[in-house]
């Protein structure tokens, strides 16, 4: 069952944005531009993630929150409004995160995919190919086979997994995996893309983009 | 030392002085007019008995030629004793200055006798022991002798006196100085207590209590400061809430720029990254590549408008005369081509002082936005006429006037006499489109305020058009009028006043 998530947005270049990165996720999106419509999106449909903004045209943010809390249905936050207060404001109404525009797709993404396996309404097994992951156990497995991986080889591959097609950057897999700055001469991501390439059979998978990064391909 | 301690000392220092002063000089005055008497009375009490001896010497029988000495003792004893107890002292010396005959208890020295001579009298004041006398001495003529008579008078009272008066006046100087600080006391604090007052405003105010009054109890100097203090913190107060007031108008639009301008970034940094790092199919490339382009045109608007802003605050207006004329003539080129809405523009001809280009801009501006707020081929009406009197009263009745004269159409010429008097010019632009909700009118001057966001984003407005409008008749020293009726329409506008009668003409 494909995943439900409504985007509230006033800003249609911004849910049309998020709307693609979603979809090309596999999720299934719906957006509305008002506070009103999107109360009347939630009591109308099953959505398992309410992406919410704060600065609505009809009702707010925090209003709209307010309203569908007895819903039970994960939301998110996403503002530009950036000062702690806000933040704490949206927290404390009852909302699983917040995200301050201007945000980077892929932590969209992990956030998204972070407040649904808390929710329980991710797939907890991914099966990819030959290669089976367990996301709970951390555990994978090939053609039955269990595969040893280390603890950054697994997060490095599940940032892949997640971002399926996606080119990410060096920079951006730094930051994510090692918490690092990237050094423009590291070998380190190389290697581990490498043992990755070797543990997994993803030697033709697992695509070096010039300039950029890795892609994995699926 | 407190200011009202150091009143108090001083007080007490100066009264002390003067008690004590003026107490000394009058005991010692007292004291000396006594003295000055008992001297006089004792010189005559000489002289009496001067002249009782030279009567008892000359009823003493004739024996010798020459008064004996026998008869000198008996006379001055019988002298003596006939003074009935008053305590008569006296003694008698010879020619010689040898003692003839002395009281019981005339025991002064001979220093006052050296200085007495014939026909001289001569006193002093002598202490014996605990007690005081005036010693008096003349020379007595009787029956061919020289003699000296000297007396003797207490006096010891007048010492006592004195001493008694000292003591009396020291108690009393005492009491006076308890008394007297007591009262200064109370005088000190009374006359300092708009000082304390004082003191406790600008301590108050000090912690951060600005609306703190110091009371006024007096009306000296000291509650002519207060009265002053009281108007500077006022003022200040007033400086203070203008300042904050600014600070947070300015924090506000930090807050507005700030969203206003993660917005648009938010796409163009999801877009272009998007489009760097998938394959997207063609129309999905477009898409994107597009809010790119449009996102990034929302901030060029935005930068421009906020640069005008900042200009116009800068630069400020360069006043010259205008013609009506030439600024509806540049608008009537500008929009008339246009074929998506209805301009009516029905103005009077005079001549403005103002910044031509800058009245253009907030034309140019109202008129977009009544188009923003119309349909597509509805009315938008520009007029432009003169009105009589820079009061406010009349400001509203203008308006007024304004309405009904858009009723009686084309009665736009007016006589030279009313051409002489008028002093301002309205601009007014009246659309009939969505108007703006009551509560929203006051707001829509505000930077980045948008009555409808997603309705101006749509129509590329950035939410800055009013503000520029608003800081540009600053400039004019005039203000936007906006008088609205949602779905009824909106009539924006704006005076422009001359100083003289016959600036207008």
């Amino acid at each position: 069952m494909m995943i439900k998530i409504l985007i509230v947005d006033d800003e249609k270049p911004i849910c049309d944005l998020i709307d693609m990165n979603l979809s090309a996720a596999g999720y299934f999106c719906v957006a509305v531009q008002d506070g009103l419509a999107a109360i009347e999106a939630v009591e109308k449909n099953n959505f398992d993630l309410v992406l919410l903004d704060i600065m609505l045209p009809g009702a707010d943010g925090y209003d709209v929150m307010e309203y569908i809390r007895p819903f039970k249905v994960p939301v998110i936050f996403i503002s530009a409004k950036h000062e702690v207060k806000d933040r704490v404001r949206g927290l404390k109404l009852g909302a699983d995160d917040y995200l301050i525009k201007p945000f980077d797709v892929t932590e969209l993404l992990a956030r998204v995919e972070a407040v649904l396996r808390r929710y329980n309404k991710t797939d907890k097994v991914i099966m990819l190919g030959d290669v089976e992951i367990d996301m709970e156990a951390r555990r994978v497995t090939r053609s039955g086979s269990p595969v040893s991986l280390t603890s950054k080889e697994f997060d490095l591959m599940l940032l892949f997994v997640e971002n399926r097609n996606v080119a990410l950057f060096r920079e951006n897999l730094y930051e994510r995996v090692w918490d690092d700055e990237y050094f423009a001469n590291s070998r380190t991501l190389d290697l581990h893309v490498q043992r990755l390439r070797k543990k997994l059979g993803w030697e033709k998978n697992l695509v070096a983009v010039y300039k950029v990064g890795y892609r994995l391909e699926l | 030392m407190k200011f009202s301690r150091k009143l108090l000392l001083w007080t007490t220092i100066i009264i002390a002085i003067t008690l004590g002063l003026s107490g000394f000089y009058f005991v010692n005055y007292v004291f000396r007019t006594s003295l000055e008497r008992e001297v006089g009375q004792a010189l005559d009490e000489n002289s009496i008995l001067r002249f009782a001896f030279q009567t008892a010497a000359l009823n003493v029988p004739l024996k010798y030629d020459l008064l004996q000495d026998g008869s000198v003792e008996q006379i001055a004893s019988n002298l003596e004793t006939s003074g009935q107890g008053s305590g008569r002292l006296l003694r008698l010396s010879d020619e010689g200055k040898e003692v003839l005959y002395a009281s019981d208890g005339f025991e002064a020295d001979a220093a006052l006798l050296e200085q007495t001579a014939e026909n001289r009298y001569a006193y002093r004041v002598i202490q014996e022991g605990e007690r005081y006398y005036i010693q008096t001495g003349s020379s007595v003529n009787a029956l061919g002798r020289d003699l000296y008579l000297e007396t003797l008078r207490d006096v010891s009272q007048v010492f006592a006196e004195r001493k008694m008066g000292f003591t009396v006046y020291r108690r009393l100087m005492v009491l006076m100085l308890v008394l007297g600080i007591v009262i200064m006391h109370f005088i000190a604090s009374r006359l300092t207590k708009p000082i304390r007052l004082l003191m406790k405003a600008t301590r108050e105010m000090a912690a951060g209590d600005y609306g703190y009054r110091a009371e006024q109890v007096s009306s000296d100097e000291l509650g002519q400061l207060t009265q002053d203090f009281n108007h500077m913190s006022e003022e200040l107060e007033k400086t203070i809430g203008q300042l904050e007031e600014e600070v947070q108008s300015r924090e506000e639009f930090v807050g507005a720029f700030a969203h206003e301008l993660k917005t648009p970034l938010t796409s163009i940094i999801g877009y272009a990254d998007m489009l760097r790092s998938r394959k997207l199919d063609e129309e999905k490339s477009f898409r994107s590549a597009n809010y790119i382009y449009t996102e990034g045109k929302r901030l060029e608007t935005m930068s421009l408008r906020l640069l005008d802003i900042m200009v116009t605050k800068k630069e400020g207006a360069r006043l010259q005369k205008v013609s009506t004329e030439t600024l509806f003539e540049y608008l009537r080129n500008m929009f008339l081509p246009r074929e998506d809405m209805d301009f009516l523009f029905r103005y009077e001809e005079a001549v403005v002082t103002a910044d031509a280009s800058l009245i253009q801009t907030v034309l140019v501006n109202l008129i977009d936005n009544a188009c923003k707020a119309s349909e597509s081929g509805s009315r938008i009406e520009i007029e432009g006429y003169a009105v009589e009197a820079a009061s406010e009263e009349v400001e509203r009745a203008a308006r007024g006037k304004a309405e009904k004269r858009k009723v009686e159409k084309g009665k736009a010429e007016r006589t030279e006499r009313e051409r002489a008097e008028m002093t301002g010019y309205w601009f007014g632009v009246r659309d009939y489109g969505i108007g703006i909700p009551e509560q929203e009118v006051s707001r829509v001057t505000q930077a980045f305020y948008m009555v409808d966001k997603s309705r101006s984003r749509s129509r590329n407005g950035a939410g800055l058009g009013l503000a520029l409008c608003t800081e540009i008749l600053a400039l004019h020293g005039s203000r936007l009028e906006i008088r609205s009726v949602p779905g009824q329409g909106t009539t924006a506008g704006f005076f422009l006043w001359e100083e003289g009668k016959e600036a207008a003409v």
